[in-house]
């Protein structure tokens, strides 16, 4: 009965989500699950990780849109295949893009019960909603949407680079339940976000008006904030190269700051079934340096531009209604450059899964080691999530994780996510003597062409893992 | 033997497909074609003129033609420069003057020469029954040129008859039918 369930479950709600790295999450023989749920259960004593090799996390997707939808090569024209792409997008759907590389790694066990662990790693996010509205009046015009409007709320975005210095506790209070945490410094490198824009452009026909049309831009609030680009931007001259150098440069010492926690746990309900979940970067970012704000904000409507037929002189200078008219505008539309600081939350990340554990390994015959029993086979299901500004997207990921012997493993994961409904992934690890050595690969079906995935995600790294009996 | 097979299977699956994963079916060579072409519905200019605008201020003496010039500076910005490709101008005239009203819209460049221009009378009306000029001037191919090249939109207006007695008004308005590519 029980693998029936276990076997219901997998094929039911088999759906993954990439950027929260389903395939290291619960891996109990891998550092990287500590960053994942600081709570997680272990299975090693040291661990120091190979710099800068103990993990390259890369991940991309798009919703709605593939590569292959806007470039494909057929006899249509890209230009009808990029108007049918825009119709189908909703300013729902988004493109993200998720980059970590782990600089230090390392950790010990200490006492019976703790596990310390620490590290520097360096991240890119960036993330967009399809700016459909906007799109749509750059791409068509305002000709075929008489009377609709084009929102600015759905321009939205955020991109970060930033280097993140960590610490954290893993304590197992009892037998069943072990909890964690890591405490955060965020130094940040770059920033840009608009999150919170507001205003409509909208053309209404006015029969019986004065003129054919109204043309109307009602409540604009656009604002872009950003920090780590004023900088950059002022240096003339500066080549990709140098601006590449001197983001590296700021990788160790960006000029704005922020804190972080992760937490989490892990409850053995039985032997076999364990619950856990967590929750990753909760944290803001304080942007206070080099930080250059742009906001664009007023309403303003207008029917064109109205001639008063006055009487001059053959000399005499028209009125310059067109200066009138731009000068109606910057008053009635402005826009302001500032340098005041601002905050930002970090992508919050969550976890939460349950994992059933069969197939009972055979342990050491030694009456020295206490250890509990371990399972060849884990079948789990992970449901995550990442908070995005209108809203978490969402995923949920199911797995089979087989312990083939004490040094190697691998995984196979099956899901959908809002990038695909057919995402395979792989994983595995390896460890000869003390090294380990891991990848894992998701939507696997999507390497095959990356023109037609929504998305793509890899991990691999090398490492130290020590289990000392 | 079979435990190390284990290791590599696994990993060769993925190495090779993550190695080997490429872009198919696909040609992003096709880039430079990609084209912004925006249809834009653009107001330009209006009116609702009556008796007392063909009559001079100080002197009271009927006026008959009259004439105003606006400027279109965004006609000389680099996007209309570099991608206006097709002009569909719309002038509509609504004649509540019991004469005919003779109408000269004409574009003219930086150095006051004309580069086009649409003439047209509007029939004499009434307040209960006004006569109406809708009028389409469509400028492309080689006639965009002369848009380009615009600057000024002259308004000319001469009454075909009246007088003192003139009673009546005249309602205008233009818009811009502007076809880009970029």
């Amino acid at each position: 009965m029980q693998k029936i369930l276990v076997i219901v479950i997998f094929l039911l709600f088999g759906i993954s989500h990439s950027q929260n790295r389903p395939l290291l999450y619960n891996v109990d023989d891998l550092p990287q699950a500590l960053l994942q749920n600081p709570g997680t259960r272990i299975d090693f004593t040291r661990h120091i990780g190979v710099p800068f090799f103990s993990q390259f996390h890369v991940f991309a997707g798009s919703t709605g849109v593939t590569a292959y939808d806007v470039f494909a090569d057929n006899d249509t024209d890209i230009n009808d295949r990029i108007r049918r792409v825009m119709n189908d997008l909703s300013s729902g759907d988004f493109f993200s893009v998720n980059q970590q590389l782990e600089v230090l790694s390392f950790g010990w066990k200490m006492g019976q019960r703790g596990y310390f662990s620490a590290g520097i790693y360096q991240e890119l996010d960036v993330f967009a909603y399809f700016p459909k509205d906007p799109a749509v009046l750059a791409f068509e015009g305002n000709a075929d949407y008489i009377g609709e409007n084009f929102d600015f709320s759905d321009a939205n975005f955020t991109g970060e680079v930033l280097t993140v210095y960590h610490a954290g506790f893993t304590y197992k209070l009892d037998p069943q339940l072990s909890i964690g945490g890591r405490v955060k410094l965020y130094s940040g490198i770059f920033n840009a976000e608009s999150t919170q824009n507001e205003g409509v452009f909208r053309t209404d026909a006015t029969p019986g008006g004065s003129n054919f049309y109204r043309h109307t831009l009602e409540g604009l609030d656009v604002m872009v904030r950003t920090s780590g680009y004023a900088s950059l931007k002022d240096e003339e001259g500066m080549t990709v190269d140098q601006a590449v150098a001197e983001l590296l440069r700021r990788s160790f010492f960006g000029q704005n700051f922020g804190l972080g926690v992760d937490l989490g746990f892990n409850y053995r309900l039985t032997e076999q079934f364990a619950i856990n979940a967590s929750i990753q970067d909760l944290g803001l970012m304080f942007h206070q340096k080099d930080v250059e704000n742009y906001q664009y904000f007023g309403s303003y409507s207008t029917e064109g531009i109205e001639p008063l037929f006055p009487e001059l002189d053959e000399d005499e200078a028209t009125i310059p209604y067109w200066d009138i008219f731009e000068e109606e505008l910057d008053a009635n539309l402005l826009d302001e450059t500032t340098t005041s600081p601002y905050n930002t939350w970090r992508p919050l990340k969550f976890n939460a899964s349950f994992e059933i554990g069969t197939g009972k390994a055979i342990l050491p015959c030694d009456y020295l080691i206490s250890k509990k029993p371990r399972y060849m086979n884990l079948f789990g299901m992970l449901v995550s999530g990442v908070n995005r500004p209108k809203g978490p997207t969402y995923g949920v990921t199911t797995y089979w994780d087989r312990k083939l012997t004490n040094n190697l493993r691998f995984r196979v994961a099956y899901g959908v996510d809002e990038f695909s409904l057919t995402k395979i992934g792989l994983m595995a690890s390896a460890r000869l003597k003390n090294f380990n050595f891991y990848l894992a690969a998701n939507d696997i079906i999507g390497y095959t062409n990356l023109a037609r995935a929504n998305s793509a995600s890899m991990q691999f790294g090398m490492q130290f893992i020590f289990k000392d009996l | 033997m079979f435990r190390l097979k284990l290791i590599i299977v696994p990993t060769l699956i993925i190495s090779c497909l993550s190695l080997t994963s490429c872009f198919k079916d696909v040609d992003f060579g096709q880039a430079p074609d990609i084209a912004l072409e925006p249809d834009l519905q653009v107001d330009l200019a209006y009116y609702e003129l009556n008796e007392t605008d063909f009559f001079d201020s100080e002197t009271n003496l009927y006026t008959p033609l009259i004439r105003d010039t606006l400027r279109l500076e965004f006609l000389d910005d680099d996007y209309i420069q570099d991608g206006l490709m097709f002009v569909e101008f719309r002038f509509r005239h609504e004649n509540r003057f019991p004469f005919p009203v003779r109408s000269n819209i004409k574009f003219l460049n930086e150095n006051n020469r004309r580069e086009f221009s649409i003439a047209y009378t509007i029939p004499e009306g009434s307040t209960a029954m006004p006569s109406v000029v809708d009028t389409l001037k469509v400028m492309e191919g080689n006639d965009i040129r002369n848009v380009r090249r615009s600057i000024q939109m002259v308004m000319e207006l001469d009454i075909l008859g009246g007088g003192q007695e003139l009673e009546g008004s005249l309602d205008f308005s233009s818009k811009g039918l502007f076809r880009f590519e970029f």
